[in-house]
């Protein structure tokens, strides 16, 4: 999962499983996420949410408390104190509450879910997110997904509208990808119900289970995937869209679970692909290598296909002298996503041409 | 200074060796320090009469670590024995390792740790890191095993064996295996057991406490058994543990038993 908003360096795996939780919680706005741990779990984290937000033109200070735990915190147990920050919490009226745990307290064994299980009038939710327990970036987003879900019951009926489920909502294009989502789907008649979970109050939260599908950011949210079809009901298609064909099978899936005939929407949308790619007929013929965007760096596991299929749309030859392309990452969403992701191509074969 | 440690399976009687080891030791003359090494608090608690001492974690609990001194944490007993007590967090909450790190972290801030000889007095098993405190650099570099003839105290001692090892493969590490205690439950050829397990663990049994009423009547006078009946046959064994202790020179690095090593050597001693 990437939590870092730069286009040029935009890889970050595996990470801390708090920081993955945090990118989700901090995004249900009338929400504080208490975090049960050392003082510097929650400003490095703080830093990277506010800096990330301010990167993507957000003035936004994310609502994050630290139990502050220090040695005799550890050594005596830091219950007494995720009590204390919890109340401290609750005299900001929030809508809701979050509570992260962090390796040092998973250690020692407080226990979280307990403390949380309390009557407080507000609801107050834990969140696994010790790290050392092998978990990465990802988990902490999926753990963060499924308990934000536990405050939505099923819904009475189920409307034609779509959620989108773990959008990247640290990586720079979260919005793009989203309007690209939202493109697709209109196509099918089919508005956006939720997105789940970026810029929603706590009440919004009980929306989710009437949507006919859900749309899963990448398919490493499967398990998200099933848990909601479980408690919900709703079925779900596994990743955004990625590809020329990719983005019409989408479609067709889409289509498949609401009852949809796709055919038509999947006929304009290759209409629209092949417009898009005759604005790239001044590279078509250039010779063109994919590399790993960085030595240190793997590109997104689906993107070389990708990038072959739009050379071969193109009549680009693969070639080691040719202009070098870093293999994206993540892969781009939708056509908007490989018409931005074309650009940047062509950018760099022109480079390559004026040597 | 020598410092020692005493490890052993909980119940085995360590906290009795120890006071009435730090009595004996005082009784030559020499300056004491006992640290009991344990949430449950009661090691120190017959040299001191019976009274339950603050906790050195008590203290840092109820008012912090700064403003705490010396004579805040150690307390003098019978003879003169300085007497600290490190505590710990309410039992099922926290985490006591840390605690034992964090009070000798104090001690040493306190310039606490001196004299001829410290006894550390520490929990039954080496649970976690925190326990084998006492071991490491500049701590202990004599442990002694106390252990009974019943297999799960042997089973315990090899278990600290094991930690002794593991530490002793340091660099820099000083610390070794002194030797065993046999603190008898009056099992039939106990002697011969614990003194075959030691020579099997490349150590020795440096010690045969028989057992004795003598030990449970001094305890219900809250006095060690040196001082309630020095004149006892029982008083004579604990002073010439000391003696052989404070003139120990033979230590060695343990090697502990597999399990199977354990369970035939089992099988071998115990008549069913």
């Amino acid at each position: 999962m990437n939590s870092n908003p730069s286009p040029s360096n935009s890889s970050r795996f595996e990470g801390c499983t708090l920081t993955g939780a945090l990118s989700v919680l901090t995004e249900v706005r009338d929400a504080v996420s208490v975090i049960h741990g050392p003082a510097g779990c929650t400003h490095h984290n703080f830093s990277l949410l506010h800096a990330t937000h301010l990167a993507n033109d957000r003035l936004e200070v994310p609502r994050l408390l630290s139990t502050r735990l220090t040695e005799n915190g550890i050594i005596f147990g830091g219950e007494d104190a995720l009590e204390e920050t919890i109340a401290q919490a609750l005299s900001l009226s929030p809508a809701s509450v979050f509570v992260l745990s962090t390796c040092i307290v998973e250690t020692i064994g407080d226990d979280v879910a307990a403390i949380c299980a309390k009557s407080r009038g507000v609801p107050v939710i834990p969140v696994p997110t010790a790290g050392f327990l092998g978990g990465v970036f990802e988990t902490g987003v999926k753990n963060a997904l499924s308990s934000v879900a536990s405050l939505a019951g099923p819904a009475d009926a189920k409307t034609l509208s779509a959620n989108l489920i773990g959008e990247k909502n640290l990586e720079y294009g979260v919005d793009e990808n989203a309007a690209e989502i939202e493109r697709l789907l209109s196509r099918l008649g089919i508005p956006v119900n939720l997105r789940f979970v970026r810029g929603l109050g706590t009440l919004d939260i009980g929306r989710l289970g009437s949507a006919a599908v859900n749309i899963l950011r990448e398919p490493a949210l499967r398990p998200v995937g099933e848990d909601l079809e479980q408690r919900l009901g709703t079925p779900y298609v596994d990743s955004f869209p990625v590809g020329l064909a990719g983005t019409c099978r989408f479609l067709e899936e889409v289509g498949r679970i609401c009852g949809i005939d796709a055919s038509i929407a999947v006929e304009e949308e290759r209409a629209h692909q092949a417009e898009m790619l005759g604005r790239f007929d001044d590279i078509a013929g250039s010779r063109v290598h994919f590399q790993s965007p960085h030595p240190m760096l793997r590109g997104d596991p689906g993107a070389e296909a990708i990038c072959t299929e739009c050379a071969e749309a193109l009549d680009l030859s693969v070639d080691p002298d040719g202009a070098a392309i870093p293999l994206p990452y993540p892969a781009p969403v939708g056509t908007a996503g490989l018409g931005r992701m074309l650009h940047r191509w062509r950018v760099l074969i022109r480079e390559k041409r004026r040597g | 200074m020598k410092q020692i440690a005493l490890y052993g399976k909980g119940g085995i009687g360590k906290s009795t060796t120890a006071a009435n080891l730090s009595a004996a030791l005082a009784g030559e003359g020499l300056d004491i320090l006992q640290i009991g090494c344990d949430p449950k608090h009661d090691s120190t608690r017959m040299l001191m009469h019976g009274t339950w001492i603050p906790t050195v974690l008590d203290l840092i609990r109820e008012r912090g670590d700064e403003s705490i001194t010396a004579d805040d944490v150690v307390y003098r007993g019978f003879r003169g024995v300085r007497c600290v007590e490190a505590g710990g967090p309410e039992p099922g909450i926290g985490c006591a390792g840390r605690g034992i790190i964090a009070t000798f972290q104090l001690l040493e801030r306190l310039d606490a740790l001196k004299g001829d000889v410290i006894v550390y007095d520490v929990l039954g098993d080496v649970v976690c890191g925190g326990f084998a405190m006492p071991m490491r650099e500049g701590y202990a570099q004599e442990i002694y095993l106390v252990t009974s003839g019943e297999l799960m105290s042997i089973y315990a001692a090899n278990n600290i064996a094991k930690a002794i090892a593991r530490l002793s493969r340091r660099v820099r590490s000083r610390c070794t295996l002194g030797g065993v205690i046999c603190n008898a439950k009056n099992i039939e050829g106990e002697r011969e057991l614990v003194e075959e397990f030691a020579r099997r663990i490349n150590s020795r049994l440096i010690a045969y406490i028989p057992r004795s009423r003598v030990v449970q009547v001094a305890e219900l006078q809250k006095q060690t058994v040196v001082e309630y009946a020095p004149e006892s046959d029982q008083a004579a064994v604990y002073q010439e543990l000391a003696r052989t202790v404070y003139g120990n020179e033979t230590t060695s690095i343990p090697t502990p038993l597999e399990m199977d090593e354990l369970e035939s050597f089992a099988l071998e001693f115990v008549q069913v």
